[in-house]
């Protein structure tokens, strides 16, 4: 099969490249464009640190070829941020030691974005098993979940002002 | 350097301050492995062996070498020819017969997983193609699986050079078991087993490495544990000139990433070395799941003699280790109980008998505690049965055995020396907490209603700082290259007046970075925030290190923060000498206080330190004679405290590591019958750690350590089939929980700080991984109690309790639990 070209807009800045038909979306982000926040801890889909937004809508991209992404918008962890400040979900792991080792934050960072998009006041329940597909060996979750519920205060702040 | 000087009021220690990790890693800045690149670099694959025991009659890897884009093929035929075998060192300690170990297999394979070649090419997926193409002409041999038929005289050997698959066969007796047992009232016999888990870091192992031919140099960037294993491995089987190792930040290691890493960084550098080019290889999770290393399956016999009260006189331990296809960590399951030999307790009479015995499965590393969960269930498990069979509060049962308060320093019969606990204060703190009566009511109201709750508890030390001696005290000829532990640390004064750190030891979550910074903040009486450490977290070029630099041990607390301190201690000194220089006042009638310098008395700021810092490397005519210019500090630790057993005794005594913190952890669950699913609805963790130098890192730690030890007890685990064939090579089947399936966790602590340590900080970080498998047993036994079922074994996933439940209605006659 042939390469083929796609055309996809990162974190609000368009690239066009030409790829492998077998490329991951995340092999694409990491190795083409040298994007390297989501990270590779099993390449089939249960372990969650290659999360991102795909039109909006939270994948794994380790499950999307990138190939399937041609048109697409996606934001990557390190489209968060603006101008050097941390986005709260950001700001809310850092002051909560919602990490560890680091490997799975990013895509932590952005299943929790995209849960507190949809669940501005979640329930401990709620993010536990809205993030249930995002694994974490180092840290039990504890610190996690309050990093979310921190989050969901900053937002909602930020939201009043 | 001792905390024996009085106590000081700590600004920066004990607060949360801003992590200096994880806002790198929440913006995806993260240094791992993998998201480094360099010019010409070239990726690695590698070939594995499909079958649990094999010869290799032949590799034929012509094809694989004229694909597309590939640069080199390296076979196991070659690894053979070209470099020579690992020594084996401390963690196969007691070994009778020296056994070549390749970095891929050489003749046989032993294990599903075991490399036999590896490609690289100028991409990933195109070295992957290549693999393909290699052929390998396997003669397979009949495997064994099962660590008990290994024993078996006529069972097929896994090295033949050893004669038999007990390939360590080591007694050490402290005391007089055999007269404790004649002594006591009654005798507890029991058989105990542990399963083969692992810690399954979410990165795998990780490796860049480059070869300059003219200077006879390589250099290796690896996410492994231990630099010494790393670098000694390199020196033994390569014979470079210079090796130099650097570790960037580790995702998760918990003991996987000190030992079989060695291989692929010695594939990897191959590699390098033939193709000319830099070379990365990542491991995938399928790779990791089969060949990165497990825990080690362990069986016990128990026997312990007691008396009426519930005082163990003596304890009689047989250990049956399932060390795999490896002999490299034959011992390290066995070696590492000397540590924690007789727990929180002050029995006298102690025999660790103990066997490794090789299998066709994946080899054994250091995995979270490395044994001492284990031995932590056998003495909690033996202590409840005791209550059990004497008819006793297992609370009581502790409380009659354990090390008192006034007891320490404690010199336990294996030649540890304790420094400080409060063992029965954690107990009645438990006790109180977990409010026992109310769940044991709760318990029997819920009975009523056909509900199984339970409430269970264990207790177990944790030790840190490893003594490098400790491993040798069981091998025959007590050859010691290395005793105790040491590590260094630098710290530089820029000119502007902040403050940087090397650091010798690699940082794998463990927030070395902050917490150096906390107490260099402490030393130099400056904020964190001006304050940092230079990475990559370890580099053997810059770093000060020694034996102890290794994310292993528990070391960190005791060596690198003893470094820091020393270090900065030096560099302040050195900054009052100065500033006594330029000023013309007394050094004594100085201090340094948040970017300046001060006048003690009438208080006064008289320079900022970044003037201080400027003219020490810049202005010769400020420098006094005899002081050396410039603003920097390195510092080597060691443990500066008598220790009787430092050296191993001719009896086997010897001090395994130097800090002994402690905790007990309580557990209440629900056990639903029918499908065998256990529901824990409390755990509460009592825990003794000493000072504590940022409370969020700590907590941190020991929720996810404790996370990962009940979810080993409730299922989390490799499984192999009868041929040999691993089953679990993926997160899910291997039954890793998610955030859903894991509980809450509670903390309370109860510091007895250390009074041998820098600011009386003790090891955390394994710690709670230690107890919780045998908190969780206790639970379930307690909650199947109506039925009469006891456990003795691990896991506790759905089927196997539902096993012990069939079972114990069988032998009611009340006939099997009818299925959902």
């Amino acid at each position: 099969m042939s390469d083929c070209k796609i055309a996809v807009t990162v974190n609000g800045r368009r690239y066009e490249a030409i790829v492998e038909p077998r490329m991951l979306l995340v092999t694409f982000l990491r190795e083409t464009l040298g994007l390297t926040g989501a990270h590779v801890g099993c390449v089939i889909g249960e372990c969650g640190a290659c999360s991102l937004l795909l039109d909006g809508e939270l994948v794994k991209s380790c499950l999307v070829l990138a190939v399937q992404a041609d048109g697409t918008e996606i934001t990557t962890v390190e489209g968060l941020e603006t101008g050097g400040v941390l986005h709260p979900v950001q700001e809310a792991f850092v002051r909560e030691y919602g990490a560890q080792c680091g490997f799975c934050t990013p895509g932590m960072v952005m299943a929790a974005l995209y849960l507190l998009r949809e669940h501005p006041n979640p329930s401990e329940e709620t993010i536990r098993s809205r993030l249930a597909g995002n694994l974490c060996m180092c840290t039990g979750y504890m610190q996690i979940v309050k990093s979310v519920q921190a989050a969901a205060v900053m937002l909602g702040e930020r939201e009043a002002s | 350097m001792s905390s024996g000087d009085a106590p000081q009021k700590l600004r920066f220690i004990g607060r949360d301050v801003r992590s200096k990790e994880i806002p790198r890693h929440v913006s995806g800045r993260g240094r791992f492995v993998d998201d480094q690149h360099v010019r010409g670099l070239a990726y690695a694959a590698i070939l594995r062996s499909p079958y649990p025991h094999a010869r290799i009659r032949g590799i034929n890897a012509d094809r694989a070498s004229e694909a597309p884009g590939v640069l080199a093929v390296v076979t196991s035929e070659e690894v053979r020819s070209t470099t020579s075998p690992f020594k084996l060192g401390r963690y196969a300690a007691g070994m009778p017969v020296e056994v070549s170990e390749f970095a891929m297999a050489v003749g046989k394979v032993r294990y599903v997983g075991e490399p036999v070649a590896a490609v690289v090419a100028t991409e990933r997926m195109k070295a992957e193609d290549a693999l393909d193409m290699i052929e390998v002409d396997y003669e397979p041999l009949p495997a064994v699986v099962d660590h008990f038929q290994a024993m078996e005289p006529n069972a097929p050997l896994v090295f033949e050079e050893c004669g038999s698959n007990v390939v360590v066969n080591r007694t050490l007796m402290f005391g007089d078991v055999d007269a404790a047992l004649r002594d006591s009232d009654v005798i507890v016999r029991e058989a105990y087993r542990v399963h083969r888990y692992s810690s399954t870091a979410l990165e795998p192992f990780a490796c860049l490495a480059s070869y300059d031919p003219t200077a006879d140099e390589l250099s290796v960037l690896c996410n492994a544990q231990i630099p010494e294993v790393i670098h000694d491995g390199l020196k033994e089987t390569l014979g470079i000139g210079a090796i130099r190792v650097s570790i960037a930040e580790v995702g998760g290691a918990f003991g996987q990433k000190i030992h079989l890493i060695r291989k692929y960084v010695v594939i990897t550098s191959l590699l390098a070395r033939k193709c000319g080019r830099p070379v990365k290889w990542i491991e995938d999770r399928t790779e990791h799941m089969m060949a990165g290393g497990h825990s080690c399956a362990q069986a016990f016999q128990v026997e312990a003699g007691v008396r009426r009260d519930g005082t163990v006189l003596g304890l009689r331990i047989r250990e049956v280790d399932d060390v795999g296809g490896a002999v490299s960590t034959a011992s390290i399951h066995f070696t590492n109980k000397l540590s924690a030999l007789v727990s929180t307790y002050r029995v006298q009479n102690v025999a660790l008998e103990g066997k490794a015995v090789v299998t066709n499965k994946c080899p054994v590393v250091p995995n979270r505690a490395i044994g001492k969960p284990a031995l932590c269930f056998v003495w909690e498990r033996t202590m409840d049965a005791i209550a059990r069979q004497l008819k006793l509060d297992p609370l009581a049962v502790r409380s009659v055995n354990c090390i008192r308060k006034d007891e320490f320093p404690y010199l336990t019969p294996s030649g540890n020396l304790y420094d400080s606990g409060d063992y029965q204060g954690l107990l009645d703190t438990a006790a109180n907490a977990f409010d026992f009566p109310g769940l044991r009511s709760a318990q029997a109201e819920a009975l009523a209603n056909g509900r199984y709750l339970g409430v269970g508890l264990a207790m177990a030390i944790e030790p840190g700082g490893r003594n490098a001696a400790r491993d040798m005290s069981i091998a025959n000829e007590r050859a010691v290259g290395a005793a105790g532990g040491i590590n260094g640390a630098t710290v530089r004064l820029e000119r502007d007046g902040t403050a940087v750190l090397v650091l010798s030891t690699p940082n794998a979550g463990q927030a070395h970075e902050t917490t150096a910074c906390q107490v260099a903040a402490e030393v130099l009486n400056m904020s964190p925030e001006l304050i940092r450490v230079a990475g990559p977290t370890f580099d053997s070029a810059v770093s000060a290190w020694g034996i102890a630099s290794a994310n292993s041990g528990q070391n960190f607390h005791l060596y690198d923060i003893g470094a820091v301190q020393g270090a900065c201690q030096k560099l302040r000194d050195k900054l009052l000498a100065l500033s006594s220089a330029i000023l013309k006042v007394p050094a004594a009638d100085l201090l340094i206080s948040d970017g300046a310098v001060w006048r003690r008395d009438p208080r006064e700021s008289l320079m900022s330190v970044a003037e201080v810092a400027r003219l020490s490397y810049s202005n010769q005519t400020v420098v006094p004679d005899g002081l050396e210019p410039g603003l920097q500090a390195t510092y080597f630790y060691q443990y500066p405290y008598p220790t009787p057993f430092m050296l191993p005794g001719v009896d086997g005594r010897v001090q395994g590591q130097f800090t002994f913190s402690a905790g007990v952890h309580c557990a209440f669950v629900e056990v639903d019958v029918k499908t065998g699913l256990v529901d824990v609805l409390r755990y509460l963790i009592v825990s003794d750690c000493g000072t504590i130098i940022n409370p969020k890192v700590v907590d941190g730690m020991m929720f996810g350590a404790a996370a990962h030890g009940i979810s080993a007890a409730l299922g989390e685990g490799h499984v192999y089939d009868d041929t040999g064939q691993i089953l679990t090579t993926t997160y899910s089947g291997y039954g890793k929980p998610s955030m859903h399936d894991t509980p809450r966790i509670e903390i309370i602590h109860q510091p007895s700080p250390s009074p041998r340590s820098a600011f009386g900080q003790k090891a955390v970080g394994d710690g709670a991984a230690i107890p919780a498998l045998a908190a969780i047993a206790s639970a379930v036994e307690n909650a199947l109690k109506p039925l009469g079922v006891s456990v003795h074994a691990l896991p506790l996933g759905p089927e196997a309790v539902r096993a012990l439940v069939d079972a114990a209605r069988i032998r009611e006659g009340t006939g099997v639990s009818q299925g959902v």
